[in-house]
């Protein structure tokens, strides 16, 4: 990442910052990584984007770089094929680490709005897509089922866990 | 049916629909499902949880298993039961769920459309029906991400590392499935909405091999590939100079053709892009 090649502050780093994402069960698995860097040998994004690298994503982690991670726009590049879970020696679920990791840097506003948008619009109309005019007419057309549109229910969950009040910097 | 082939893919919807009656599968639209959380878990994974939660009580109030065109819901929603069996973890996101008047008990299943056709029609079954002959239609199959992976969710259902069940359910329509180098690379939907251009050298690259292999058209199991390939392929096009035109169908599509279905009134091929016109000319069918 912009890491590469540039010496590491020790005063920079949290120690706790690890200890943070493991908290998350689902991003336990981070611990047993190793650095051999199966996974950055098959992800399909890092070939085309050499900044976007699991390894050193997992060993920011474990060095404790939570503003370099969190602030980081690579974390977002993943496309969660899951092709580095599926050669990981360790079997860290990197997916779900990624996941943690995202989590916690969208409620430092890092989230993308194209992600944050999606959650406004599950709350309106229950689904990811906006189910405009043409598409209800289409549907019409090809004699298929009318869709409901009412996102009333999944909103209520979704304040539930605080998720409607991130926003995004940008 | 989730949230995007309803709208953005409707004849993956239509044509799976026509192929269920087919074969006797009966499919009961629950019209309070929402989205399954796939897409939440970026921001909140314990929202991704609930809406995932949410799904699984309305299809269990009906006894009724899930059954997904969706990839990415069949993992999300896959994951949600695998969770919730933890007891704490339901107990907790049941009392969320209840106030929504919703309870979830742990009764329901998930499969995806293709382990319904592979496990519970069969290809020999597929084969029966399928009667058109397609013998002259080279096909490359794409499986998509979450068809095969993470394996758990489809109980070792196919092998990701050397996937067969897409070739094998292509082969029973009578169309001929080909290898290529680029069959288990992504499609980048997922880092669309992140990065377009990164998305699209990620469909250039499958394009580029598919090109080279001179097959009629591309087959796969997911609106979001459906997505990539077909509807972005123009732009692709335009920005590596390159003229593809490849073809891309839906699995229920070339499954309805062999059956004999009426290519746009039962599958909505008419809507496909870019054209399947020269597939059909192969099996000796006009629009």
């Amino acid at each position: 990442m912009a890491m590469l090649g540039k010496p590491i502050r020790v005063s920079g780093l949290d120690p706790n910052f690890k200890a943070d994402v493991i908290a998350h069960e689902a991003a336990r698995d981070i611990t047993a990584c190793f650095s051999c860097g199966t996974c950055t040998a098959a992800c399909p994004v890092h070939e085309i984007l050499p900044e976007f690298d699991p390894r050193k994503i997992a060993r920011m982690v474990n060095l404790g770089m939570r503003g370099r991670v969190l602030s980081s726009p690579y974390i977002w590049y993943c496309t969660t094929c899951l092709e580095c879970e599926q050669h990981c020696p360790q079997n860290v679920n990197f997916f779900n680490v990624l996941n943690v990791l995202k989590n916690m840097a969208a409620k430092e506003g890092y989230a993308p709005p194209s992600w944050v948008n999606q959650t406004r619009q599950v709350m309106q109309t229950g689904v990811v897509f906006a189910t405009e005019e043409a598409w209800v007419k289409k549907r019409e057309e090809l004699s298929l089922p009318p869709l409901k549109g009412d996102g009333r229910e999944a909103a209520k969950l979704i304040q539930s866990t605080g998720a409607d009040e991130i926003r995004s910097k940008e | 049916m989730g949230c995007t082939t309803p709208t953005r893919v409707p004849q993956y919807e239509l044509s799976t629909r026509w192929i269920c009656k087919r074969f006797g599968i009966e499919l009961i639209d629950i019209e309070d499902f929402v989205c399954c959380g796939a897409n939440q878990i970026n921001i909140s994974i314990e929202t991704g949880l609930l809406l995932a939660a949410m799904n699984l009580a309305l299809a269990e109030i009906q006894d009724l298993d899930i059954v997904t065109l969706c990839p990415w819901c069949f993992t999300a929603l896959a994951a949600g039961v695998e969770e919730l069996k933890k007891q704490e973890v339901r107990g907790k996101v049941n009392k969320q769920l209840s106030t929504i008047g919703l309870e979830y008990n742990g009764r329901t299943r998930v499969k995806h459309v293709s382990r319904v056709l592979y496990e519970d029609i069969g290809l020999d079954r597929i084969r029966e029906e399928a009667r058109r002959d397609l013998s002259k239609i080279q096909v490359a199959p794409h499986y998509g991400c979450r068809y095969l992976k993470p394996q758990w969710a489809s109980e070792g259902f196919d092998e990701p590392n050397d996937p067969k069940t897409l070739h094998q359910l292509i082969s029973a329509t009578g169309a001929t499935p080909i290898d290529y180098e680029t069959l288990n690379l992504c499609c980048g939907g997922k880092v669309f909405p992140v990065s377009e251009d990164l998305a699209h050298s990620l469909i250039a690259k499958k394009l580029d091999n598919l090109q080279d292999k001179e097959v009629d058209c591309m087959v796969l199991l997911c609106q979001t590939c459906y997505l990539m390939y077909a509807t972005q392929q123009e732009k692709v096009s335009k920005k590596s100079n390159n003229q593809y035109n490849i073809p891309v169908l839906l699995y229920p599509q070339l499954l309805g053709l062999a059956m004999g279905a009426d290519p746009v009134a039962d599958l909505g091929i008419n809507l496909n892009v870019p054209s399947v016109d020269k597939v059909l000319a192969k099996i000796g069918k006009d629009l």
